[in-house]
């Protein structure tokens, strides 16, 4: 019993190195997120006007959907891939359980994807006029948040494989369930800015990322199951 | 009970009997409601005559969030006992529950216009409302998503389970936070707070309401098993056509 616990962790860490491995070959991808990313921070203040109490009011908002835009894209390359070359199938008909593979998918997907874009973010911060004691908060919150934004998205990815339009029924289908993340999100910063202990929103957030690390999983398990009978 | 209408024969001879008392039913009980609702009723002392659009407003409501029950209940006995008729019920049920969601959001907002002075507020029974038409578009779309209709309907049926936790949220989102939408006046413990001459309309509205939909639903489903048997009958022709080539 022992030996298969530790057979499951090893597993774990050596499929996120794989994927860190073959993400780190296409650093491209990644520089283009972080792109886009800046490109709506930079878009907002200049359709708003450069009056900094306008900006304020919206700036925490405009942080959060620019990092929620800028992931949706990339959630469907999470197993798009490997599921197009058959790597999907050989996992689900050997021995290995797939939870534990699209468990550790996701969390590879937030170490390459949300990861650089949190280490960029006082960047974002400094640009839309955030006071320095909210960055911690940003940071902390946004990492929580983007897990949980993994999470949801490997279930949308997992929905969507084999249909045709999938990467505009992506975003149809997950936004509903990223609206939480979003506001508590959000509710975390405002508290800081206003004076307001930031622990209530955090306590919520981590309560959603739970739930959806739970679920995710089994659910995505499922649906790969789904799509690789058809 | 389910194994026994799941059978599409069955289904069609029990459905041919009830589908004229459903739809002579649910007109009777529609138009004596909209005669009650627009003009044998008082006028509201706050709200004038714009609290006749209530009338249409929660039966729609009711219907909107009772059909994505009855969607996410048929998509688990596809999901669990695999009954093609749970499939092609969930799929008829979809659109028609899009659309009462959708008139509740506008006959909502033109009820909103005169009363709030907004057609549209960021209000968390109006959210909800709104979130669960996506749901809605998104198992619509999911479900026709794929090149054989059949592979969209497990994933859309897991979908719409998902989407259930949205359902408690819009019924329970007036209570939890006290915005501006009025709280229910007609599911309480000790009653409804409404005056009979307007409950009574209310009541024919919504049991007329559920007639026409489960009346339409019915339309709905036959209309897929007889598509089913059409794409069957083209198959098999096609299959003989080339037998003869060959």
């Amino acid at each position: 019993m022992n030996n298969k616990e530790l057979n499951w962790i090893y597993l774990f860490i050596s499929h996120i190195k794989r994927d860190i491995l073959i993400n780190s070959r296409s650093l491209f991808d990644i520089v283009s997120i972080f792109g886009f990313m800046l490109l709506i921070i930079i878009l907002f203040p200049m359709g708003i006007g450069p009056i900094q109490e306008k900006l304020d009011i919206v700036s925490n908002a405009v942080l959060w959907i620019g990092l929620i835009i800028a992931i949706i894209p990339s959630l469907e390359k999470m197993i798009q891939r490997d599921y197009t070359n058959g790597w999907l199938d050989q996992i689900a008909t050997s021995p290995i359980p797939l939870e534990i593979v699209l468990l550790a998918k996701s969390i590879s997907h937030w170490i390459i994807v949300i990861i650089p874009l949190i280490i960029t973010s006082p960047i974002f911060a400094i640009l839309l006029g955030l006071e320095f004691n909210q960055i911690p908060w940003l940071i902390l919150s946004m990492s929580i948040g983007g897990l949980s934004i993994c999470f949801i998205g490997i279930i949308g990815a997992a929905l969507i494989l084999g249909a045709r339009r999938g990467n505009i029924l992506l975003p149809v289908i997950i936004l509903p369930l990223i609206i939480p993340i979003l506001i508590f999100g959000v509710g975390v910063n405002e508290a800081i800015k206003i004076g307001l202990s930031p622990l209530p929103n955090l306590f919520l957030l981590i309560a959603f990322s739970l739930i959806y690390l739970v679920i995710s999983p089994f659910i995505s398990a499922i649906l790969i199951r789904i799509a690789i009978s058809r | 009970m389910f194994d026994w209408l799941a059978n599409p024969n069955r289904f069609n001879r029990i459905t041919n009997k009830m589908q004229p008392v459903l739809l002579l039913a649910s007109l009777i009980t529609i138009i004596l409601g909209l005669y009650f609702g627009l003009y044998d009723s008082p006028k509201d002392y706050q709200q004038g005559h714009a609290v006749r659009i209530m009338y249409v407003h929660v039966p729609s409501a009711w219907l909107a969030s009772g059909l994505y029950l009855l969607l996410a209940i048929s998509s688990i006995f596809y999901i669990v006992w695999k009954h093609p008729l749970a499939d092609l019920m969930s799929r008829a049920t979809a659109p028609i529950g899009a659309l009462f969601s959708l008139l509740t959001l506008v006959t909502g907002s033109l009820w909103g216009k005169p009363m709030w002075g907004t057609w549209w507020v960021w209000d968390a029974r109006l959210t909800s409302m709104l979130i669960l038409f996506f749901f809605y578009i998104g198992y619509i779309l999911l479900s026709n998503a794929f090149e054989r209709k059949i592979d969209g309907s497990k994933s859309a049926a897991v979908l719409a389970i998902v989407g259930i936790i949205n359902l408690p949220i819009i019924k329970f989102s007036v209570d939890w936070w006290h915005t501006l939408h009025q709280p229910s006046s007609l599911l309480k413990f000790d009653g409804p707070t409404i005056d009979g001459q307007m409950l009574l309309p209310l009541i024919l509205m919504i049991i007329g309401f559920c007639l026409f939909a489960s009346y339409i639903i019915i339309l709905n489903v036959k209309t897929k098993l007889i598509e089913k048997k059409c794409e069957a009958l083209i198959l098999k022709l096609n299959l003989n056509e080339i037998s003869n080539i060959r």
